[in-house]
């Protein structure tokens, strides 16, 4: 006979203790509440109020009514846009800063990270007091005599940067952590057998450095396609997104059964791509031995 | 000689299994009050294992731990009132030198008059006083030692475990530790039970001596008797230096047997086990052995096997004599230094009583 | 061989470069923020005559104080569950081998892959109609909590990995029972990793807009006013506003910076 007491001092229990609460936690806040919008997708709205009758009507509306449709297609094309262009501008920045950093390593990456934190609304202000209509740029062009830049302005370019604006760092640190824990001799044992330097890159730095740089991917990819106050703000009526126009259904007009389909679909695309990335990752080639002790 | 009065901790059928490994199986051991006890093993024997058992560490999932009379079984390791000093020291590092001692009393509710009287005792007995204020990673490897023994110490605690404490200390500290160590032991009393997979370690310090292998104990028994009359052939050759000689037992009479080896035929003490026809270990401690100039004639009833001198390893008052038989096989043999007028190249002659070796039957 | 020796040098500095106009990009922004705050004339700022009124104003300003300690109250909430979930599930992850731990490590960082727009609405459905909460502060801390114990959980691994866990073992040998073992032993080594997610979850609660704005309805918070007012044109106090909080993010990063070069703190990677 075993006493509770010698179950309470098991490390299979203490595990359980101590990590079930975070992860029910998870599941009841997070999981449950993506099932309550899969549930409402299918129901209706009417007057603000909803009503439980089971219909495909709001999956109709977005997939076959012609300008939802259109927004998704713009948003998916702008994330890829996007986090392409952060992948290009981050991974040699955060190669400098792994490289050559030396002992300012932190420093650097502290000054990239903290922006984040100051939320994307004050983000958002102070690039509007730069680039927007009666920003410093504009200003300053008027003062010279120019027409101001309006190519900058309410359109998806201006959209894009916001958004680049928003979430490089990310990109930055999550490749940046990965080469941290990359051995850079091995680029010279590629050279030394004869690998030019982009060849190198390619077939050493580049697929040891995989899962970071498809963490950093997913994590700037995501929040682009789901970005609602950038466009709404920036984006003016040709940069309108999918993200403003799901916010809208919640904020403004009150349909949530079409707005909870609206997010399925969203939520559907980003498992997609997370599963695009997984599929990707192969553990075996990655170069990852194992976290800490 | 270890009082043979009350049991300071008696361990029963204990039975621990990780996965698929069993790393104890059914231990059944008492350790008597003031010994000094060892577990002497190879890495994977179960030692480790079974004083985290005694400790309170794991959880065995079969059989009893009883400690002080107390039936401690299942019970956290924070109410068995045990010590411990661990292989790395594991001190405190946000904690001085001073509050890493006082730890148990202070678990206990010892008030700082009496935290502060205990600390000055045993600080003074282990010779740290004067270190109380600093951090551990301001003291070399030695002190630190110290201050590991005097927070296992300062509760007074029925016993002490101690898992391979002077593994990371080099080896002149070692040795002084060693004897230090078992000073400590004798003078407050407490039983210590000590893990370690050096033999001359637990030679050294012990009563008492418990072999493992495989979480099975090979051998428990007093340390001259583990050295001198090994249980198994395992004990055998762990414990001390010793040439194996590996045959097939050819004949049983009397008290003797005889051991076709390599060519060779030897007499060992019979023993139970050995039967005409099975396989045998049979080992002899290199210092059991004599080497002499080839010429020289045998003692009568002695084993001899002729070869050459290869080579002699000079260690300061023995020396160990590398010798090649006829049979390739290679024999060493202890002797004090230069007492043997021999040199490298001789024909020389191994000689031994029969009785000065344990023969072991074998597998195959 | 002399061009060889120009290549070499010359990737550094051209990635240096690149990185040197990455801060200019993401801090003038900020910088000229700071700079109009103190302005009289937030449209055209120059030449440099310093004034506090954008501050006093906002210091006046009713609404902004109530969004304040509405900010202040999702943050603080939200801060504290999120670092006690998350060192709670660090530690289960990192002290003990459960063939489980990999599952409980994705699941509690997947929130972090979960658009925080998806976050909003999601919780805005479960916790309004299903479970029938109303649009108010505990609300929001529960959803922000959800996203910020991803962030928590991955800040205190990284210091985790460093711990060693045999400690905890000496401490329970001694006398320590589990809590005593985590308050006089664990945290003391740990702390600093605890208070980096509090203070990180505390931030990304405190500037939240899209996950907070779902599930306030009418309650304002600062993101939120500094949204609306923001849709209107950038007003002086919203200088002062977005001063004031880079100002409170900036020194929150001087001071974990300091903590770690002091070597108080070591976060888990070589050399990071």
């Amino acid at each position: 006979m075993v006493s509770i007491q010698r179950i309470l001092h098991r490390p299979e229990t203490r595990f359980m203790l101590l990590g079930l609460p975070a992860v029910l936690f998870v599941i009841v806040f997070l999981l449950l509440p993506i099932v309550s919008v899969i549930v409402f997708s299918f129901w209706r709205t009417e007057s603000y109020e909803i009503y439980a009758d089971w219909n495909l009507d709001n999956y109709r509306t977005v997939l076959f009514e012609g300008t939802y449709l259109t927004f998704l297609w713009r948003s998916i094309v702008t994330a890829v846009i996007v986090t392409g262009a952060c992948l290009l501008y981050a991974w040699p920045v955060a190669y400098f800063i792994a490289k050559y950093g030396g002992r300012y390593r932190l420093l650097l990456v502290l000054a990239l990270a903290a922006p984040f934190f100051t939320g994307a609304v004050l983000r958002l202000a102070a690039l509007q007091a730069i680039m927007g209509p009666i920003g410093v740029i504009n200003m300053a062009l008027g003062l010279i005599g120019l027409p101001p830049i309006e190519f900058l302005m309410f359109n998806r370019i201006a959209s894009g940067i916001g958004i680049a604006y928003l979430y490089l760092p990310f990109m930055v640190t999550a490749i940046y952590l990965s080469l941290l824990n990359f051995n850079f001799q091995l680029l010279n044992v590629a050279k030394v057998n004869g690998a030019r330097p982009w060849r190198a890159f390619l077939t050493v730095t580049w697929p040891l450095n995989w899962i970071g740089t498809a963490i950093g991917i997913t994590l700037v990819f995501i929040p682009c396609l789901a970005e609602s106050i950038t466009p709404t703000f920036l984006g003016g009526p040709s940069g309108k997104l999918y993200g403003s126009v799901l916010g809208l259904q919640f904020d403004q007009t009150g349909t949530w059964a079409l707005g909870s389909a609206m997010g399925v679909i969203l939520f559907a695309v980003c498992c997609v791509v997370i599963g695009i990335m997984w599929l990707t990752i192969n553990l075996k080639r990655s170069g990852f031995t194992g976290a800490g002790r | 000689m270890a009082n043979a009065g009350n049991v300071a901790v008696g361990i029963y059928d204990a039975t621990k299994r990780f996965g698929r490994t069993t790393a104890v199986h059914r231990a059944n051991l008492e350790i008597r009050q003031g010994e000094f006890f060892s577990l002497l093993g190879p890495s994977g024997s179960g030692k480790t294992t079974l004083l985290r058992i005694i400790a309170g560490l794991e959880d065995p999932d079969e059989g009893r731990v009883v400690i002080d009379g107390r039936e401690v079984t299942g019970l956290p390791p924070y109410v068995r009132k045990v010590g411990m000093v661990f292989q790395d020291f594991l001190l405190f590092p946000h904690m001085t030198v001073g509050e890493n001692i006082q730890f148990p009393l202070r678990m206990q509710g010892a008030s700082k008059a009496e935290r502060d009287e205990r600390l000055a005792w045993i600080a003074k007995l282990l010779h740290i006083d004067g270190f109380e204020e600093r951090y551990p990673h301001q003291l070399s490897g030695g002190q630190q030692q110290r201050v590991a023994l005097a927070r296992g110490l300062i509760s007074r605690p029925a016993l002490l475990l101690l898992d391979e404490p002077l593994a990371n200390l080099d080896r002149e500290l070692r040795k002084e530790m060693e004897v230090e160590v078992r000073r400590y032991q004798r003078e407050l009393g407490i039983p210590f039970i000590y893990v370690t997979h050096n033999q001359e370690e637990a030679l050294t310090m012990s009563d008492r001596i418990a072999v493992m292998r495989n979480g099975s104990f090979e051998q428990v028994a007093p340390k001259v008797e583990v050295y001198s009359d090994p249980a198994t052939a395992f004990v055998a050759s762990f414990v001390g230096h010793a040439n194996r000689m590996r045959g097939r037992v050819s004949a049983v009479e009397g008290g003797r047997a005889r051991l076709d080896w390599n060519g060779v035929q030897l007499a060992i003490p019979a023993v139970a086990g050995l039967a005409a026809g099975g396989a045998a270990d049979y080992f002899v401690k290199c210092e059991h052995l004599r080497v002499a100039a080839g010429s020289e004639a045998a003692t009568a009833g002695h084993n001899r096997l002729d070869g050459t001198l290869r080579d002699v390893i000079f260690k300061g008052q023995i020396a160990d004599y590398i010798v090649v038989l006829a049979n390739g096989a290679e024999i060493v043999v202890s002797e004090a230094a230069g007492l043997p007028r021999v040199k490298a190249g001789d024909a020389v002659a191994v000689t031994w009583a029969p009785e000065a070796g344990r023969g072991f039957a074998a597998e195959g | 061989m002399a061009r060889f020796r120009l290549d070499r040098a010359a990737t550094p500095l051209v990635l240096g470069v690149m990185l040197a106009l990455l801060y200019v990009f993401l801090f003038a922004p900020v910088a000229y923020l700071v700079y109009t705050s103190f302005a009289r004339d937030t449209v055209w700022p120059f030449p440099w005559r310093p004034t506090l009124a954008a501050y006093e104003n906002l210091a006046h300003l009713r609404a902004y104080q109530e969004a304040l300690w509405n900010s202040l109250g999702i943050a603080l909430g939200t801060a504290v569950l999120s670092m006690t979930l998350s060192a709670m599930g660090s530690i289960a992850v990192l002290k003990y081998r459960h063939r489980w731990r990999g599952w409980f490590s994705i699941i509690i960082v997947s929130p972090m892959f979960v658009a925080e727009l998806l976050i909003g609405i999601s919780t805005l459905i479960f916790n309004r109609k299903v479970l029938g909460l109303p649009g108010n502060v505990p609300s929001a801390i529960i959803a922000n909590a959800v996203h910020g114990m991803a962030f928590g959980f991955l800040i205190m691994l990284a210091q985790l990995v460093r711990y060693d866990w045999r400690l905890d073992d000496a401490a329970m040998v001694f006398g320590a029972n589990p809590w005593r073992t985590f308050w006089h032993v664990t945290a003391p080594n740990i702390w600093p990793a605890m208070l980096g997610a509090f203070v990180i979850t505390f931030l990304l609660a405190f500037n939240n807009l899209e996950i907070s704005f779902y599930n306030l309805g009418a309650v304002p918070t600062l993101p939120s006013l500094a949204w609306g007012s923001l849709r209107y044109g950038l007003e002086a106090e919203l200088f002062a506003l977005a001063a004031l909080v880079n100002g409170v993010v900036f020194l929150s990063f001087v001071v974990i910076y300091t903590l770690i070069r002091l070597g108080i703190v070591r976060f888990g990677y070589r050399g990071l």
